[in-house]
């Protein structure tokens, strides 16, 4: 389905002000595994909220620490693994209730659902303090 | 060149927000701060015009978000406009064009809101 060694590996401080190189990357890699423009944006802003997650949440804004990326490409789809330590992230719906939202004048919240949405598959795992997060995008024609 | 720049402005008591670039979770600070200055100066209907917005995340969107029944109390609204499709596929992802008023240009937005009141 995806080979064993990963397109591309990247590790990277956990700093926000790298969000938009990461955007772009996925971007770039979604496009060159043959995924329509749209989808590839969509690709890249799931990874972006993923990301924005663990900095935020997983983390605490802490910016010495690590996050490492594998991007998994076939002619079928393209896998995301990403690989970091800290508070496991704790998995919302993929439906939210904007107008709730709203009301309780929330900031967050629609990360997760985003990524969900966007996604095909979306898996956390925590294995010995390391956490993972596996997200794959499948090709509309397979 | 810089990844986001805000600049606002003040129309007949309608206030505009002109986010230029990229906003995600790094630059949203600048946004938020722009959109608690309308507040503070009891600015409650509010245009942003999307017109130069390449990207947004969640986090940009958790502003328009958190803030709108503040707003929408003080009898104002939230509408954005100019917004490019590639952006606009991004506040669909979420449902946001349910909820917002999506307008073709600024110029329209504020004719709404000076219709209402």
């Amino acid at each position: 389905m995806f080979p064993e060694t990963p397109e591309l590996s990247v590790s990277i401080p956990a700093k926000t002000e790298l969000l938009k190189m990461l955007v772009e990357l996925t971007n770039h890699i979604a496009v060159r595994n043959f995924f329509p423009a749209s989808e590839s944006r969509k690709i890249a802003l799931a990874v972006d909220e993923a990301i924005t997650n663990v900095i935020k949440h997983s983390y605490k804004e802490s910016s010495d620490a690590e996050i490492k990326l594998d991007f998994f490409c076939s002619n079928e789809g393209m896998k995301i693994k990403i690989e970091f330590s800290g508070i496991p992230p704790q998995l919302s719906d993929a439906m939210v209730n904007l107008e709730k939202m709203i009301k309780a004048k929330k900031k967050g919240g629609l990360g997760v659902a985003l990524i969900k949405r966007i996604m095909d598959s979306v898996e956390y795992s925590t294995i010995k303090d390391t956490n993972y997060l596996e997200m794959i995008k499948w090709k509309k024609s397979s | 060149m810089r990844n986001f720049l805000i600049k606002s402005k003040t129309i007949e008591n309608v206030g505009v927000l002109y986010p230029t670039g990229h906003l995600d979770a790094h630059s949203v600070e600048k946004f938020e701060n722009e959109m608690i200055k309308m507040l503070d100066d009891s600015i409650v209907k509010i245009v942003v015009n999307c017109n130069e917005l390449n990207y947004i995340s969640s986090a940009g969107m958790g502003i328009i978000m958190g803030y709108l029944d503040e707003i929408r109390e003080k009898g104002g609204d939230i509408k954005l406009s100019n917004v490019i499709d590639r952006v606009y596929e991004i506040f669909d992802l979420v449902g946001f064009t349910e909820i917002y008023e999506f307008v073709d240009s600024e110029e329209n937005a504020i004719e709404k809101f000076k219709n209402v009141s």
